[in-house]
């Protein structure tokens, strides 16, 4: 099976003023289809940046990405967009509900760019749910919800339109640790279960050792590549204070 | 009852079925709501975004109902008086006064003279009907205190039907009531007929008799006079109708008794109305009259009516111009400033939620229209509650704007308004909304999401 995420010297800089910044500096990434993958480091190191631009909401400086059979570095921005729609689901670390709508609203909002019928989109909505557990909270509303049920219906979302790849920005950023474990072992499930591709940041170890493998990034660099037995990995689940 | 309702409603079909335009409008508003069906979702996700800050969406709402309500009022205004202004081509009727005098005041005998156009030679044309006018002022106060004070217009009772265009749009009843009153005019001349605030400022009844101490005529005092029925509603409410021949009869009469003719015997004729088929027929008319020895002395002049009541407006034209092409637009401009400002507030409270939309796959273009189609309904709906308020309110609890303009009777707030107040919402709605839906379209997610941000 080849790699469902192929990056090839991937570039990013950003202009402010007058000064430009490096953020990413010549990156290379393959990410076998059905892995749990997660990108650690320190704050600043531009793994949201890559994150992104997988997930093709941003456009590389310089450098290739190609998922699945798409090369979408070089698509524009109307083209990534409806690209997106199918095949990037997105979990925020914020949850970003909109919350004048109902969970189950939220979760339909993409499939109305697709070509289904009001029926389909139940049927999908409703699975999404269930995957998620929640079902019996599809009539809430965001604010009526716990920070770890939020996030249930944010991972609902994205996983409703069945996409190629699910990328997560510190999923578990905000939440407690129970709430945060309840999410990663979700998040295991469908990888397992769904086979899904997950493509996850984080800098919680705890939460990166859920991984099948971990990449370190520091200043727009990989630097190293650990897996969730290594030593290092053995080590700091173990002074993590529970 | 009901049967006279469906028919006029079939009337009503029939009539907009004949208009092309209306047809098409039709065409476009079901097209409009098969599209709303099928975006359903999106306008739920529309309508469900401006709940998010009811009082803004109220307060913006309220701003274009208030606005939309003023330009409805304005052009209410000027389009009725466009309407009268506008010259017709057929069938319309000329005016003639005298020359050089306001009130114009001619010899009664100048009717017969005007019945034959005035002609003199063979090919001279003549109008197809024409009707005299005679002011007669009386109260029924002996000491003439002018509070029990009616205007009467002595005329005709032939031409009241045939002539007068307010009494056109009858209704079957009401139709059938005037014929009746006309001939029982024709049979007495002592009878009147008055307009229902007439009647009700003298606090007489139909039934009642009446005697008027004439205010305009010296001595031409009306005794005896039935009240035998109101006039249909209209803007002749606060007048009367008399036989004309009762004044004129009364004038010879004081001849008689006097021995002399009263001061105002050949000057009892204030206007006359000409029936006239197409503008060739007028022009030779006009020209008629102009050259016509009979009218010499005093001289008169022939207007086509809108002509008169256009160079009545004078008056007014920098005025209207003023309302028409500043006031107008500056309202216009105020309500685009008003919903660019509030639903700028509301996009940029919502750069995250717009963000989000584009990560989930929300093209540009498609929260472009979002943004415009949510200041669009803001704008529809104010615009039709308050063109359609404006509509009920002003014309049935109202009675039509009271304005101190001419002689116009109540404007009242035509039916195209229920048209305008939507349109004008939509439009202003959409430009004020341009700049903040361009700039929700522009959203960059990664700046957003970054921690600059
Ligand atoms: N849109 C942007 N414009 C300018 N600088 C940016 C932008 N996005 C990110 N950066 C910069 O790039 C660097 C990496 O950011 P990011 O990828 O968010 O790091 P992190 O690893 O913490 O997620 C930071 O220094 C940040 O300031
Ligand atoms: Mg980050």
């Amino acid at each position: 099976m080849g790699p469902i995420v192929e990056v090839g010297n991937l570039h990013k800089f950003f202009r402010r003023g007058s000064e430009q910044i490096d953020v990413l500096k010549g990156l290379n990434l393959e990410v076998p289809e059905g892995e749990f993958l997660a990108l650690m480091g320190p704050s600043g190191s531009g793994k949201t940046t890559l994150l992104n631009l997988i997930a093709g909401l941003d456009t590389p400086s310089r450098g290739t990405i190609r998922v699945g059979d798409q090369l979408i570095s070089t698509m524009g921005e109307g083209k990534l967009a409806a690209w997106r729609t199918r095949h990037v689901g997105f979990v925020f670390q914020f949850y970003h509900l909109l919350p004048v709508l109902t969970a189950y609203e939220n979760v339909e909002l993409p499939l109305l760019l697709l070509p289904l019928s009001a029926a389909q989109r139940k049927q999908q909505v409703t699975t999404a749910l269930e995957l998620v557990g929640l079902t019996d909270r599809m009539r809430h509303r965001p604010g009526q919800l716990s920070g770890g049920q939020q996030q249930r219906v944010g991972i609902a979302r994205a996983i409703v339109t069945d996409p190629t790849i699910l990328v997560a920005d510190e999923p578990t950023g905000d939440l407690d640790a129970h709430s945060a474990e309840d999410i990663l072992n979700l998040l295991v499930a469908l990888q397992k279960s769904l086979q899904k591709t997950i493509v996850m940041v984080t800098h919680d170890p705890r939460a990166a050792a859920r991984a099948a493998r971990i990449l370190h990034l520091d200043k727009g660099r990989l630097v190293r590549e650990t897996g969730p037995d290594s030593a290092e990995s053995l080590f700091q689940r173990a002074v993590q204070p529970d | 009852m009901f049967e006279s309702t469906l028919r006029s409603l079939d009337e009503r079909i029939m009539a907009f079925l004949d208009s092309p335009w209306n047809v098409v409008l039709a065409a476009l508003g079901l097209f409009a709501l098969v599209l709303l069906y099928a975006w359903a979702p999106y306008v739920r996700l529309v309508v469900k975004s401006m709940r998010r800050n009811p009082l803004r969406t109220l307060l913006t709402g309220s701003a274009t109902f208030l606005l939309v309500m003023v330009i409805t009022m304005i052009w209410s205004v000027l389009w009725l008086l466009d309407l009268v202004t506008a010259e017709r081509s057929r069938d319309f009727k000329a005016i003639v006064t005298e020359r050089w005098q306001i009130p114009s005041q001619m010899p009664f005998s100048y009717e017969r003279i005007l019945e034959d156009g005035g002609a003199t030679r063979r090919g001279d044309v003549k109008p197809q009907n024409v009707m005299s006018w005679q002011f007669y002022g009386g109260t029924l106060d002996p000491k003439k205190s002018r509070e029990n004070l009616v205007f009467f217009f002595a005329l005709d009772p032939a031409k009241v039907l045939t002539m007068m265009d307010e009494f056109r749009d009858l209704n079957e009843d009401e139709h059938l009531e005037m014929q009746k009153m006309v001939r029982a005019v024709q049979e007495d001349k002592r009878r009147i007929v008055l307009g229902r605030d007439c009647l009700k400022r003298i606090n007489k009844r139909v039934g009642e008799r009446i005697s008027l101490f004439s205010i305009n005529y010296q001595g031409i005092d009306l005794d005896d006079c039935e009240i035998i029925g109101t006039l249909p509603e209209g803007r002749l409410t606060l007048f009367g109708l008399m036989h004309r021949d009762r004044l004129n009869n009364a004038l010879d009469a004081y001849e008689r008794k006097n021995g002399s003719p009263h001061p105002l015997a050949k000057k009892s004729l204030n206007l006359v109305w000409l029936q006239i088929p197409d503008t060739e027929t007028y022009g030779k008319l006009a020209e008629q009259i102009a050259n016509s020895p009979s009218f010499a002395d005093p001289a008169v002049k022939v207007e086509t009516a809108s002509s008169g009541i256009s160079s009545f407006l004078d008056a007014y034209r920098d005025m209207l111009w003023g309302v028409r092409w500043l006031l107008v637009p500056a309202i216009l401009a105020t309500l685009s400033m008003v919903i660019a400002t509030a639903i700028s507030i509301s996009v940029r409270e919502r750069r995250i939620e717009m963000a989000v939309l584009k990560v989930l796959g929300f093209g540009p273009t498609r929260i472009l229209f979002m943004v415009l189609a949510e200041a669009a309904f803001i704008g529809l709906v104010s615009g039709a509650l308050s063109a359609g308020g404006a509509y009920l309110y002003i014309n049935k609890a109202m009675g039509g704007l009271r304005l101190p303009i001419a002689f116009f009777p109540p404007f009242r707030i035509p039916l195209e308004a229920l048209w305008w107040g939507p349109t004008l919402g939509i439009l202003t709605a959409l430009v004020g909304s341009i700049f903040p839906a361009w700039s929700a379209r522009s959203v960059r997610v990664s700046q957003v999401f970054s921690k600059l941000a």
